[in-house]
């Protein structure tokens, strides 16, 4: 199967590791993966900080990019939720309403794609240690990806999964929330990582750049021992168990 | 305004509170209980998003046929022996309620909770002209005790702990020092002096949950009984509704009334769900003789028909503000508004304005809780991007540096090329900063990130060049 | 401000001109309620609501005419006395006159009859001073645990409210699921013309708040405690 991969801003520059590890996972499974050069940024940073005009041109430059590709799929559920939102974004430039409506249809977050369109529950894996996983707003509540984390990580050999207390409250990431009420998003974090060092875990598992880069860039100046992974870094281990 | 509680900015307000570590904490205990009981509630009943989908259409008929229904209520109203008086704005509806007192010649007022009657100040109205106006809901009653404000749509002095509440006590009332500050103890205390109050009062004010239309009915939600008081003792009763809070027959009620208990605390119902029609019949002993509906504007009817209507379809269960994770560190009173939470902000700035409310809309990671948990399916977070767009946009308030900066976003983000080239300068640019692939003191832009947390430093190559070169091969 | 103007400002926003004559149509898509039809019999629904009356609270008696009279007796013996009760038929219906009229002043127990002969101030004083306020509830709400009480001419609302104690006497076959099954009752009393009571009190167990640090504190403005006597063969 054939899959462009959309691999969000953040992971092209920052979390590289991510990116190969997505890559490393669906070639695993039989997937043809391409990366489209053109693209560039989702356009959620300025979109959601009220620049809904300045975020339309990078938007278009997506849409352009993605649309004839067969499948895209992206390991960030909140810009899976970006495309998904194009459609109405553009609900009034009908000609690229029926882009991104075309763009939207075929995106999927990686484990998503991985348990609905592959059908794999089992990739494999095999990561002997006690992890909790962080649910990221956008990907649970807007994109109602909920349960294929967990699925997946219920099949990787050793893993020992604990509930993350009070998993609903948001990480405190926001895009610019976390410069523009940096205080507020201080005490976000902080309450996030409380209950993340209270489940004893050694790794902190998430399926999104921006909520690991605000809990990582946090732990890191705390000095807390605990380590963020992304889902498709756990996904592509095969420690022994 | 009557809605705002200070001058202060909202950062300021942000900085005084997430430093107050009770209010925090009870901030914290009380989301994370009402969490449990409101899930409890919505599995119990089964089909929640099918009774959300039906209380969010109930709200948008009604909204629709707005006038309609206002018109039919007020012929109802009237059909059974009350008074109904549409008031444009504050000025209009104290002016009135104080023209009823003034015929009354009442001196002594009890009132049950209502947030509209906050919004228009109407305590200090009737305070003017000698009145003694007593808040009966107990968190209610406590704060005015001390000229504090509510901090919450629901549970108002949810800031404050029990030591705090006996101190205000003893200092005002009288409470012995030696007494506990148990809870039960300081409310069986209250209900003994307010008991007397009751029954020494000349007019009830009450807001309305809910009025219908086809019956002329008003309907109180609580759980202490002290709007049943309230519409049963005073000779005079005098209920002030927001001028979309209705719904067309008690069929609709009941749907409300479902989805306001179980959201707002969970439970099934509240204790006392008074359904009140015109005023006492002829031969009845109790309950008001005279029964007034003020029905307010004050800003509602230019939020209808507008990018914002869907905000009109609130009924006040506070389950927004139970979830927001962002009310959890700062309280209600950062918001500097009757209406807090995410709800507040939302409304706040546009029934009074964005001069003073214009951080209120940042003042959310757009997590999305808001909007999962309302029972009326207001796209709260959706109304918080909206407002932003229009504060950049239309009201050209954003601050220069970040509007340039979006600019530049914009014309690089859109450029392929560009935008490669600008990721790599970048990573370059800032590669300095880093020590053990960390930024802890970011230049620019990123100082504001790097005042919290650290940056991760850009990897030396990016996931482009290494797809591009890796053994497999690029491709396209 | 006019009402006219009013809602002419309203409907200008609704881009339309003011609608006073033409009912909207409701075309609701959704029916939950539909589905929380009442296909239990009493005997659930008695099973539900005292089920739900332990979380609210209160405590649920069961009586048939034989004995009720005993049960509201001993009822009033452990809350005490005195007594508000409405001036209604029922009394007698049921055979509480006795118990009430006799039998308690006998035991030095005052019984106060709420009455449009004696003022309001003394109406209110003596339920203020009642330990027990009997009332019969007009429906019961299994799911909540809620007795429905109507105003009416000797039924003062503030026997249910100023009392220490509210007690309410329920026949078995007024019970009903939930608000659903009330509210379709009253829409057609509505329809059909008829003007509702003054006062329609919903009422589920004793008054509470949980002002004071989210702690849930039982009787605050009303009664303090409650009691439901269910008439089984009624």
């Amino acid at each position: 199967m054939k899959v462009a991969l959309f691999a969000t801003c953040l992971v092209d520059v920052f979390q590289t590791n991510v990116g190969k590890a997505t890559v490393e996972l669906l070639e695993s499974l039989g997937c043809d993966v391409t990366f489209p050069k053109g693209q560039v940024c989702c356009g959620q940073p300025a979109y959601n900080s009220g620049y809904i005009r300045d975020a339309k041109e990078p938007m278009r430059h997506m849409i352009d990019t993605f649309l004839h590709e067969p499948c895209i799929v992206t390991p960030s559920g909140s810009c899976a939720t970006m495309f998904k939102e194009y459609p109405r974004i553009f609900a009034d430039e009908p000609i690229y309403a029926k882009k991104a409506q075309l763009v939207a249809d075929k995106t999927y977050e990686l484990t998503e794609f991985l348990v609905n369109v592959l059908k794999v529950t089992d990739v494999g894996a095999s990561f002997p240690h006690r992890v909790t996983y962080h649910t990221s707003c956008h990907m649970t509540r807007l994109l109602g990806v909920k349960e294929e984390p967990y699925i997946l990580l219920e099949h990787v050999k050793g893993l020992e999964l604990v509930a993350l207390p009070n998993a609903h409250n948001c990480c405190g990431f926001g895009g610019t929330f976390s410069v523009k009420m940096g205080t507020i998003s201080e005490q976000m974090v902080d309450e996030k990582i409380d209950c993340a060092l209270q489940t004893d875990a050694d790794y902190l598992i998430a399926s999104d750049g921006g909520c690991m880069m605000n809990i990582n860039g946090r732990l890191h100046r705390r000095g807390d021992k605990l380590t963020t992974l992304h889902i498709a870094e756990v996904l592509t281990q095969h420690e022994g168990v | 305004m009557a809605i705002q509680f200070n001058e202060h900015h909202f950062n300021d307000n942000v900085e005084k509170n997430v430093h107050n570590d009770f209010m925090r904490g009870a901030v914290a205990s009380a989301q994370d209980h009402l969490y449990t009981k409101r899930l409890d509630a919505v599995e119990e009943l089964g089909d929640w998003e099918q009774w959300r989908n039906h209380a969010q259409e109930i709200r948008q008929h009604v909204l629709e046929h707005l006038d309609y229904y206002l018109h039919e209520l007020a012929i109802n109203v009237e059909k059974a022996g009350g008074h109904v008086y549409f008031a444009h704005d504050a000025n209009e509806a104290n002016a009135y309620i104080r023209d009823v007192v003034r015929q009354k010649n009442a001196k002594k007022i009890v009132k049950s909770k209502s947030m509209v009657t906050e919004e228009i100040s109407l305590n200090d109205a009737l305070e003017a002209e000698g009145c003694q106006v007593l808040e009966t809901d107990l968190g209610e009653y406590i704060l005015q005790l001390e000229g504090d404000k509510p901090s919450h749509i629901v549970a108002p002095s949810l800031h404050k702990n029990k030591d705090q509440i006996k101190e205000v006590f003893v200092e005002k009332l009288g409470y012995d020092e030696q007494n506990t500050s148990e809870a039960g103890e300081l409310a069986r205390y209250v209900r003994e002096i307010l008991r007397d109050e009751f029954l020494a009062a000349d007019v009830g004010v009450t807001g309305c949950n809910f009025a219908v239309a086809d019956s002329g009915s008003i309907c109180l939600v609580t759980n202490e009984g002290n709007a049943g008081l309230v519409t049963t003792i005073p000779k005079t009763h005098i209920a002030v509704m927001g001028m979309e809070r209705l719904v067309p027959s008690m069929e609709e009620l009941e749907v409300l009334v479902t989805m306001l208990t179980r959201s707002a605390v969970g439970q099934k119902l509240s204790s006392y769900v008074n359904i009140v029609t015109g005023p006492k019949h002829a031969q009845e002993v109790d309950g008001p003789e005279d029964f007034h509906v003020v029905v307010l504007d004050n800003g509602r009817s230019s939020i209808l028909g507008g990018d914002f209507e869907e905000v009109l379809q609130c009924i006040r269960c506070g389950a927004c503000v139970n979830t927001c994770p962002v009310y959890r560190h700062i309280g209600g009173h950062s918001y500097n508004s009757i209406y807090s939470g995410p709800i507040g902000a939302v409304l706040t700035p546009l029934l009074a304005g964005y001069d003073d409310y214009k951080e209120l809309p940042y003042a959310s990671s757009l997590c999305g809780a808001c909007t999962e948990v309302c029972p009326v399916k207001i796209p709260l977070h959706e109304l918080l991007l909206k407002h932003r767009q229009v504060i950049v946009e239309e009201e050209g308030r954003a601050p220069v540096s970040e509007s340039a900066m979006m600019k530049l976003f914009e014309f690089g983000a859109s450029r392929s090329p560009l935008y490669r080239f600008g990721t790599k300068v970048a990573a370059k640019a800032i590669k300095p900063f880093a020590k053990d692939d960390m930024i802890s003191k970011g230049p620019g832009p990123l100082k504001t990130w790097t005042n919290v947390r650290d940056f991760p430093a850009p990897k030396e190559q990016r996931l482009r060049d290494w797809f591009e070169t890796r053994d497999k091969g690029g491709n396209v | 401000m006019e009402q006219t103007q009013f809602l002419s400002t309203i409907a200008a926003r609704l881009q339309r001109t003011a609608n006073t004559t033409e009912r909207p149509i409701k075309n609701w898509q959704h029916r939950p309620n539909a589905q929380h039809d009442a296909r239990m019999t009493n005997d659930d629904l008695l099973t539900t609501f005292k089920e739900q009356c332990t979380r609210i609270h209160t405590d649920v008696v069961e009586a048939t005419r034989g004995t009720l009279q005993q049960e509201v007796a001993q009822v009033i013996k452990n809350y005490g006395g005195p007594v508000s009760v409405w001036d209604d038929a029922r009394f007698e219906t049921y055979g509480l006159t006795p118990l009430l009229m006799q039998t308690l002043p006998q035991h030095d127990i005052a019984v106060y009859t709420w009455s449009n002969e004696k003022s309001r101030e003394q109406n209110f004083a003596e339920a203020n001073i009642s330990r027990v306020g009997l009332v019969f509830s007009e429906y019961a709400l299994a799911e909540s645990g809620t007795v429905v009480l109507y105003s009416a001419e000797g039924a003062g609302k503030a026997v249910g409210l100023l009392p220490h104690a509210f007690v309410a006497i329920i026949p078995k076959s007024s019970l009903l699921l939930r608000m659903t099954q009330l509210s379709q009752l009253f829409r057609q009393r509505v329809e059909a013309g008829e003007l509702l009571p003054h006062a329609i009190d919903y009422v589920s167990g004793p008054s509470n708040s949980a002002d004071i640090e989210m702690k849930l504190v039982v009787g605050v403005h009303g009664p303090v405690e409650a009691t439901y006597i269910v008439l089984t063969d009624c």
